[in-house]
């Protein structure tokens, strides 16, 4: 059982931030997604998470103590790219994760790869893409470890083995351990993340229960006779988050009091006024994209 | 933890046993060939069967069996001395003939020909089964040695090229796996080089016995053929550590740098140009461990050996160019990041 903490993490390359004051609480026992667009820092929150690159500034903590090495013998993790040997076969690679770790379990990293119909005596080189992720899933999902932290975890894999993947986060969710994964299929996040969070330039901008996320969030959707209407009052409103205005249609995203906004969007002259449910690619889409009306736009941090 | 490493020095000993095995089927295939004209043993016993050829055998005083050969017709007189495995001492006295030189002194392995003309008769001393000095053995081993350690030699920009999200999360200090790779290479480097004596001393065995000597000079070869290739390994593994694919050219050019610079450390300042280009090249080389190495002369008995004088020296220089080097290695490797 670990939560890993991080506080004001600042990552500089150069003078440009790839990380700028990202503050995050991972709980354990839970399948947490990353999201983002490319770009948004997630591959680097990872690497700072492991020691892998250097913070320009702030803390990460696992259980309340500092990463040192003995700590990756609870740490599991699958870059975004292919880090295997092209050289080494499958089964030297089983043998070297065996070496250096004591909790791995080459038994279990066989039996995955036969799931993944992976043979173990083939050299990296002749793996394609797909199966060069299901060899690193295999070796990362073996290690018995309390904490995953994937990075693209499914690139390459077809929809049965994404799908399997999925299920072998859940179980070790499932089994106390913490998973930690980016994606850009939010599908597969929505389906197997509890929490999430969403990371946009380098800064967090949304974070919280999938399922919280998706019932305070609702679209207030409603149609004017003619382009000039005013939304005077609405928008101000504290709980509306974003506005977006395209020619007679106006969204409004809104975090709580949907039924009583669209009541005050009757009022102001609108017709056909809707409540919409969101998805999470709604919801991810209105956190990271810039607004899109072209006037009368008042776009709010959607996370406040 | 170094197992990746250990994977790395495995195949490459592998090759280099490959070439090995290769030489000594040479070689097996060679004294196949000459097995007839070769040894001295097999002129003794031919010339003993010669119709005519008087022999007798008797044992001098301390023990050594002497045999002579006399063959009238021929006006060939020959004492053999079998000093068993120390060899034979075989003195042939006979006509002058063309192929006859005047003195001259042939070193062949473990044989040695001396041959000196008087007048119309020709003696020739062979003496067979002599030590083979252990620097000439030592002198390819610390070729294929240096090649190995060439390889070898980018252990950690080799991880910095595409695997450090695998070799940086394992549960071990950096520093303590830099230093397990530097000793896996180390162990590969050592072993290449006794893989090569080993071949070659089974060569030799085709042929005759080996004696080898390890004594002076060739202890001293041996020491300085060991710490070379380290030292010039550690300088390499410095110098790539912070690289990623660009390690190849490093490992590619160094030895041709190596040698441009050495060459140009011989010229003769004859003007200030040829001066600044002697200086420059010669204090870029003294970072370069192979300046160290010196050929052996012959001393003033006709003996190989070192200038004896700064052997030492220049053997504590490789070890401490080994040390700072792999330490250099180890402290930048403590600062890459992925």
């Amino acid at each position: 059982m670990s939560t890993i903490t991080i506080s004001n993490l600042r990552k500089l390359y150069g003078r440009i931030p790839a990380v700028d004051g990202f503050s995050l609480e991972i709980p354990s026992a839970s399948v947490f997604g990353l999201l983002g667009p490319n770009g948004a820092g997630k591959t680097t929150t990872f690497k700072c998470m492991l020691g892998l690159a250097r913070p320009t500034g702030g803390e990460i903590l696992y259980d309340g103590k500092r990463l040192v090495p003995e700590t990756f013998e609870r740490i599991a993790y699958i870059p975004e790219r292919s880090v295997l040997y092209d050289w080494m076969t499958v089964e030297e690679h089983v043998e070297m994760m065996r070496r250096a770790f004591r909790s791995f379990d080459a038994a279990r990293a066989f039996e995955l790869l036969a799931t993944f119909d992976i043979d173990k005596r083939r050299r990296a080189r002749a793996l394609s893409k797909g199966m060069r992720t299901a060899v690193m899933v295999a070796l990362a999902f073996a290690r018995n470890a309390e904490i995953l932290v994937l990075d693209e975890p499914t690139g390459g894999l077809d929809p049965v083995n994404q799908r399997h993947v999925l299920s072998l986060m859940i179980n070790e969710a499932a089994k106390g351990n913490s998973v930690v994964f980016s994606s850009h299929q939010i599908g597969q996040v929505e389906r197997a993340a509890e929490h999430i969070a969403v990371m946009d330039h380098g800064r967090l901008v949304m974070q919280g229960v999938v399922d919280d996320l998706k019932a305070d969030r609702k679209i207030v959707e409603g149609v004017f006779p003619d382009v000039s209407f005013t939304l005077d009052g609405i928008t101000s409103d504290a709980r509306v988050a974003r506005a977006d205005r395209t020619e007679r249609i106006v969204r409004l995203l809104v975090t709580g009091g949907a039924d009583e906004i669209a009541a005050r969007l009757s009022s102001a002259g609108a017709h056909g006024v809707r409540v919409l449910d969101l998805n999470l690619e709604d919801i991810f889409l209105y956190a990271v994209s810039p607004a899109t009306a072209t006037t009368d736009v008042v776009a709010k941090d959607i996370s406040s | 933890m170094n197992y990746v490493e250990w994977l790395r020095v495995r195949n490459l000993l592998r090759i280099v046993a490959i070439v090995l095995a290769i030489l000594v089927v040479l070689a097996v295939a060679l004294r196949i060939s000459v097995a007839r004209y070769m040894s001295p043993d097999t002129w003794v016993h031919e010339s003993m069967s010669r119709p005519g050829v008087k022999v007798s055998h008797t044992t001098l005083p301390d023990g050594t069996p002497r045999t002579i050969l006399n063959d009238p017709a021929e006006s060939t007189y020959a004492i053999i001395d079998d000093h068993g495995y120390a060899g034979k001492h075989i003195v042939i006295t006979e006509p002058s003939s063309k192929a006859h030189k005047e003195n001259t002194h042939v070193s062949i392995g473990s044989i040695e020909v001396k041959e000196s003309r008087n007048g119309a008769m020709t003696t020739t001393v062979i003496d067979t089964n002599g030590a083979v000095p252990m620097l000439y053995y030592m002198m390819l081993a610390d070729f294929v040695a240096l090649i190995v350690a060439t390889v070898l030699a980018a252990p950690l920009a080799r991880e910095a090229d595409g695997h450090l999200e695998v070799t940086l999360t394992k549960p071990v200090p950096r520093a303590r796996y830099a230093l397990g790779a530097i000793g896996a290479d180390v162990v590969g480097i050592v072993a290449a080089s006794f893989l090569t004596v080993l071949a070659l001393y089974f060569c030799q065995v085709l042929f005759e016995s080996a004696r080898l000597d390890f004594t002076g000079i060739n202890s001293r070869a041996i020491l300085m053929g060991l710490a070379c290739p380290l030292a010039w390994y550690a300088m390499l593994c410095a110098a790539t550590t912070l690289l990623h694919r660009s390690y190849i050219w490093v490992l590619v050019f160094t030895p041709a740098i190596a040698i441009v610079v050495g060459a140009l450390t011989l010229i003769t300042p004859t003007s200030v140009v040829a001066l600044f280009i002697h200086d420059v090249a010669w204090v870029i080389s003294r970072l370069d461990p192979l300046a160290y190495v010196s050929v052996p002369q012959p001393d003033e008995h006709g003996q190989l050996d070192y200038n004896g004088s700064s052997f030492f020296l220049r053997l504590s220089l490789q070890v401490l160019f080994f040390v700072v080097y792999s330490a250099l290695a180890i402290w930048k490797w403590q600062r890459v990041e992925a």
